[in-house]
């Protein structure tokens, strides 16, 4: 029997029900309901409108991966599906390989979007924010927006097309390689910032910009602090309570 | 502000808090969308740009991973716009003075957004059994809309916190404020950059990347050095 394929209209309502992924996030299965509803159509072209309740068990349990990634997840797994019913030999069958790829992509999805991309489009829309523009918020969308959305649409046609092979192409984009890289200018990036803050206060306060390096400390103190597990809430009503307080008593 | 404008808050609440974690994810939730979004719906989107400059950073390194719950960092901005937009006004109180009151406020009530988001994600444990129960009957129009009506309890919980901060937190301005706004006048600047220094510090200390001090030293004090030989 041939290997049904989908169609392109399967695949847009695809990419579009891929951004509901998360509509019944739950404790108990996490993305369950949104992994169903976003292979849904392409079930329906592969088994018509009656699901064997045998699919409905495969695809129905618990599913957690990152949102970026799911709609490679869900068209390699359609086509795993297409190629089990038109009979073939599968060398990992469905289940597995759910169960085999949704924790790494969610590891390598979680580094890449918020841990890389999403704290570098932040700063660099800070930046343009501190010259007062109303541009900040675009800037901002549009740079974390670009490869979200490429990825998402990218990965669905690249498990459709590839099936099982799509593993490997995403291995060789190196993508763990590019989060460190964005996280590294990132860092450099809140170095920026901080530098240019403490340059400003000094110019306001008429001080020498020498003065600004005190800053460097202040700050380093507080990035151990947070990273020893001090909640940015207890920091902040830390320095506010303080400087009211020399507000108040200078 | 009129009730037309509250309503408006309210709509940008819900559409702001479902991009969080059950729409899209495009980042419209980040304060530095959010907060100059309501502030642009309300007349005035500058006082939303200042506001969501003071948060962006603080809670950007929470990560929205599994079943960990970050603060609502989303609703302390729209809530905060809100803030600074109707009380400011009626205290006779305008500008950075008043967005960094309307912050103060905002930021520890944004801790019952975790409440509510996990009340919310509760809710949805039962429309998952109730969607799986359907799909396993035959019926995957039931499971389609046991999944979208959790769109609902996230819309409702971001709802709630919105509601939380503008109602208690305009209670605590109005007692507050007068005390206040003459410290905050005199630590003004330093008060704003505070917050952004201590955000900018919180990332640096979650980010989890070897060199992470030496290459924000670096940067530090070559940029510092530009500005002040250039």
């Amino acid at each position: 029997m041939k290997e049904r394929g989908l169609s392109w209209l399967t695949l847009t309502r695809m990419y579009l029900r891929s951004f509901l992924l998360q509509a019944s996030w739950n404790f108990e299965k996490l993305q369950n309901l949104g992994f169903f509803y976003l292979i849904l159509p392409g079930l329906h072209s592969l088994y018509g409108d009656e699901l064997p309740e045998e699919v409905c068990r495969r695809h129905g349990g618990y599913f957690n991966t990152h949102p970026c990634f799911a709609p490679l997840v869900a068209a390699t797994v359609l086509r795993l599906e297409a190629r089990s019913l038109a009979g073939e030999d599968l060398a990992v069958d469905v289940e597995t390989y759910k169960s085999m790829v949704m924790a790494p992509f969610a590891a390598m999805g979680d580094a890449l979007f918020w841990g890389g991309i999403r704290p570098l489009a932040a700063l660099i829309g800070l930046l343009v924010a501190s010259q007062g523009s109303l541009w900040a918020p675009v800037v901002f969308l549009v740079l974390f927006n670009l490869p979200h959305l490429v990825l998402r649409g990218g990965g669905l046609l690249l498990g459709h097309m590839q099936g099982l092979n799509a593993i490997e192409t995403v291995q060789k984009c190196r993508l763990p390689d590019l989060a460190i890289r964005l996280k590294e200018s990132t860092t450099i990036l809140i170095g920026i910032l901080c530098a240019y803050l403490s340059y400003k206060g000094c110019e306001h306060q008429s001080l020498s910009v020498v003065w600004g390096f005190v800053l460097l400390p202040v700050v380093l103190l507080f990035a151990w602090m947070a990273h020893k597990g001090v909640t940015s809430l207890f920091l902040v009503l830390l320095t506010t309570s303080s400087l009211l307080l020399l507000a108040l008593l200078f | 502000m009129v009730a037309g404008d509250y309503l408006l808050a309210g709509l940008v609440a819900m559409l702001t808090g479902l991009d969080r974690v059950a729409l899209v994810q495009a980042m419209i939730s980040r304060p530095l969308v959010a907060a100059p979004l309501t502030g642009w719906l309300l007349g005035n989107p500058m006082i939303g740009l200042e506001i969501g400059m003071l948060l962006e950073l603080l809670w950007l390194g929470r990560l929205p991973v599994g079943a960990a719950i970050p603060p609502d960092d989303t609703q302390v901005a729209v809530g905060a716009t809100v803030l600074a937009l109707s009380v400011g006004p009626l205290l006779g109180l305008h500008g950075m003075p008043m967005v960094i009151l309307a912050v103060l406020v905002a930021i520890p009530l944004g801790k019952f957004g975790q409440v509510f988001d996990r009340l919310a994600r509760h809710v949805n444990d039962r429309l998952a059994v109730s969607g799986e129960n359907a799909l396993l009957a035959g019926s995957t129009r039931g499971m389609e809309r046991n999944h979208l009506f959790g769109l609902a309890s996230f819309a409702l919980a971001s709802l709630a916190t919105a509601l939380v901060i503008v109602l208690v937190g305009s209670f605590i301005l109005y007692e507050a404020a007068p005390f206040l706004i003459g410290a905050v006048r005199e630590a003004g600047l330093s008060l704003q950059y505070s917050l952004v220094l201590v955000g900018a510090a919180s990332l640096l200390g979650t980010i989890n990347v070897n060199r992470s001090i030496s290459l924000f030293c670096a940067a530090f004090t070559g940029t510092l050095l530009v500005l002040w030989l250039g």
